[in-house]
């Protein structure tokens, strides 16, 4: 994979069908709306942030994305299948707010079962590689049941880099981060984007979205920006 | 960052390969499982199921008792009462039913589901060993639950001990995961909570109308003839047997569809439930089950309150009742029935209904007391409320008795209507209703406000030698239901009044007192307890220190 710069991967994404389309996309529980109808579409290759205050909708569109979360009305394709599907499945890996983990496994193994669930190639180097790059590597052998929730998460980020994929959604991953793990992944991210995957990012972080090709932001689940992230007081979106 | 990390995952190729992964994985976190394993445990546990198992078959013998009936009652039996074993059938079903609307009853680990469920393997390798696991379990728990019940029924009608219970296995194999195909059937075409619960409905209605009719046209009735043949072999059984198979088949081939929204949240709270009924915290037990149901308060109430009024804890209570769901209503209605028509059962006779009843009204306190619950559950805030606590939640409780006499009444009613509208059922009612109302709240309430029990290590279970520490624990679980269960008592000095010793209302009415002077008690220790309780670790703490030996003097 070939580096190369937000604008320049930004243009020749539009040549490309969507990674993701959301057409109508709708989640509501009752008469509470958590997503109000969207239209969007998400370029292959394009590094997204998506912004908005606490219950603006960010997890509910990454979760019904994912597969997680069964849409009330609309659609949402993933590399053009149906969100969920086996194809989709495949080409997307979704980085969770909360980390889950097997208490009995150790993160050793939960990298093997992740690898050969998913039918990775290959991938003990490439383990050892992010082991250390998140600084796991004395830790490979320990249960995650045991670890902090900064350790926890770093975990959670090697198994949903770890895998192979052409997606990638990240929701709120610096929580519970320290510094040098925070500046760790912004550096796996950086690889994951110049690598040419599609990134999703829903953050607070503001220091992040300035990175970005694009920033989405939602209010109260409605669509309330969608452009460059330079264009927009970024924290008044956010509230 | 690895280079192969963006390239489309090629899942394993063939089923066979995917089955192995999963299997390797399984075996793997068996593996780190046993190493903590601890054989004595597992012995105590067993021992422990034991016991428990052997109450409740004394408790159920008690129920049925051992004479055997004439002739004609099992002819009676014989020719009608495979309705009431396929009203109980269909119970089960619409149990499966309706928990199948819910998104159940496929309890995943979350593990599993952001895991597994969201690798690209398909879906039927992932779900359905898992469906096969809670079958068998199923078809396990439902053979050896038909088993008593066959044993019992030798006890009373004629037929051969292994025919009552093979035929009471037979049954209880078939229901048990039939009911569980069938929540699965649902959830996998993801039919909903209103389509599932209008399917429990309409197995249920179908039941009763054969029930009521006495013809066998539902495939639950013709399961309830099955569990007769020891007393009359019909081959119209088979449609029953086939039928539930067929449940089977269909929950084992449509369980890949189910929802991965659902099976995340079962997932969470399934485990949280389960962590709570081994600390036996009953309250966490109810509130999680209640979020598992998507039992939530309403938006709107069912009316408002005024807007000006004194007596906030009293307004607070009345609007937390005023969002009852509708659901919830329904099942205080039904356990003010149940309760009701135990009363007429223990009045034929069958003494050990008094515990249905009272645990009827127990259940029912639980939900009735919410305020005072949501009040225990946030304690941080209770501690900013200009108001001790305990006055704050005996005043919490007021409303909560409106709500139980309400409760009361219908069984009342029920009482009425099944012991065939004799004025006698009404005018105890009458005089025992709010008693017991009030019996089923306390008992609620002292569940709610002890909460999940204190570690060993707290100050009154240190002082206590272990065998002590067993028995409180026993106390503390029992000593609740035990309260609601006080309240129907007076029954039975009616029921065994000797001619001259007065009318049997006056002789329920005039023990009264004895229960009201058991609720006070409850009232106050809810009032002063936790005055109580710093009385007491003061006075633990003034004896310790003067047993001490004093040190050295400097």
């Amino acid at each position: 994979m070939s580096s190369s710069s937000p604008a320049s991967r930004a243009s020749s994404a539009n040549r490309v069908p969507p990674a993701i389309r959301a057409r109508g996309l709708t989640k509501d529980y009752g008469d509470l709306v958590a997503l109000e109808p969207l239209d969007l579409d998400i370029p292959e290759g394009q590094l997204m942030v998506l912004v908005g205050h606490n219950g603006s909708g960010k997890t509910t569109f990454l979760r019904m994305t994912a597969g997680l979360l069964d849409p009330s009305a609309g659609s949402v394709e993933v590399a053009g299948e149906p969100a969920g599907s086996l194809d989709a499945r495949a080409a997307l890996s979704y980085l969770p707010d909360n980390p889950v983990l097997y208490d009995d496994l150790s993160v050793a193994e939960h990298i093997e079962y992740t690898c050969r669930l998913h039918g990775a190639m290959d991938w003990e180097g490439r383990a050892v590689g992010l082991l250390d790059d998140l600084g796991l590597t004395s830790r490979a052998d320990d249960l995650p049941s045991r670890f902090s929730r900064g350790l926890r998460q770093k975990t959670a980020i090697l198994l949903a880099l770890i895998r192979p994929f052409e997606i990638l959604l990240v929701d709120e991953p610096f929580v519970g981060l320290d510094p040098g793990g925070r500046e760790a992944f912004v550096e796996l991210l950086d690889d994951v984007a110049a690598a040419g995957a599609t990134v999703v990012i829903a953050t607070h972080q503001l220091e992040y979205v300035t990175k970005a090709d694009r920033c989405v932001a939602l209010r109260d689940g409605a669509l309330v920006y969608d452009g460059p992230p330079g264009q927009v007081d970024v924290l008044s979106l956010v509230g | 960052m690895p280079d192969a990390a963006v390239a489309l995952a090629e899942p394993p190729e063939e089923v066979e390969a995917a089955r192995a992964v999963l299997s390797d994985l399984r075996r793997a976190r068996r593996r780190q499982r046993t190493r903590d394993f601890d054989p004595f445990e597992a012995l105590y546990r067993v021992y422990i199921t034991a016991i428990l198992s052997g109450i409740v078959i004394w408790l159920a013998s008690g129920i049925t008792g051992d004479t055997k009936v004439p002739a004609a009652t099992a002819a009676h039996v014989a020719a009608h009462d495979a309705q009431w074993v396929g009203l109980v059938v269909a119970v089960a079903w619409a149990v499966g039913l309706r928990s199948g609307g819910q998104g159940g009853p496929l309890a995943i680990e979350a593990a599993d589901v952001r895991h597994v469920l969201l690798a690209p393997v398909e879906r039927s390798v992932a779900l359905r060993p898992v469906a096969i696991r809670q079958l068998r379990f199923a078809a396990l728990v439902g053979s050896g639950v038909g088993a008593v019940a066959g044993l019992l029924a030798f006890r009373r009608l004629p037929g051969g001990f292994p025919a009552w219970v093979v035929a009471g296995a037979a049954v209880g194999l078939l229901v048990m995961p039939s009911s569980l195909s069938l929540a699965m059937l649902v959830s996998g075409r993801r039919l909903g909570r209103y389509v599932g619960g209008g399917l429990a409905l309409v197995v249920l209605a179908w039941a009763v109308v054969d029930l009521v009719t006495h013809v066998t046209t539902s495939p639950t009735t013709f399961l309830g003839q099955l569990a007769l043949w020891p007393l009359r072999t019909r081959l119209t059984a088979l449609i029953g047997v086939a039928v539930s198979l067929a449940a089977v088949a269909a929950g084992l081939t449509l369980v890949p569809g189910s929802s991965l929204e659902a099976a995340e949240r079962r997932a969470t709270l399934v485990g949280q439930i389960r962590f709570a009924a081994t600390l036996r915290d009953l309250r966490t037990v109810m509130v999680l089950r209640r979020q598992l149901s998507q039992e939530l308060p309403r938006r709107r109430p069912w009316f408002r309150l005024p807007r000006a009024g004194r007596w906030p804890a009293w307004r607070r209570g009345w609007h937390g009742i005023l969002r009852f769901p509708a659901l919830r209503l329904a099942r205080l209605a039904v356990l003010g029935a149940g309760a009701g028509a135990a009363c007429v059962g223990i009045w034929r006779g069958t003494a050990p209904l008094v515990i249905v009843a009272g645990l009827c009204m127990y259940v029912a306190g639980l939900d009735a007391g919410e305020a005072l619950a949501q009040e225990i559950d946030h304690p941080d805030r209770r501690e900013t409320y200009d108001l001790a606590n305990g006055e704050l939640e005996v005043r919490l409780l007021a409303p909560s008795v409106a709500v139980m006499a309400a409760v009361a009444a219908v069984g009342v009613v029920t009482a009425y209507l099944v012991s065939g509208a004799t004025p006698l059922a009404a005018e105890l009612g009458g005089v025992m209703f709010i008693p017991c109302a009030l019996t089923g709240l306390a008992g609620a309430t002292i569940s709610v406000v002890q909460g999940a029990p204190a570690n060993f290590s707290s100050a009154t279970s240190a002082l206590l030698p272990p065998e002590a520490n067993g028995f409180r624990a026993i106390f503390r679980m029992v000593w609740p239901p035990a309260v609601a269960i006080i309240g129907f008592l007076p029954l039975f000095a009616a029921r065994h009044l000797q001619p001259g010793q007065g009318t049997r209302v006056g002789r329920v009415a005039g023990l009264q007192p004895l229960i009201l002077i058991l609720v006070v008690l409850v009232a106050v220790w809810v009032r002063y307890r936790d005055d109580i309780h710093a009385w007491f670790a003061k006075t633990m703490e003034e004896a310790k220190a003067a047993q001490r030996p004093a040190g050295p003097q400097r």
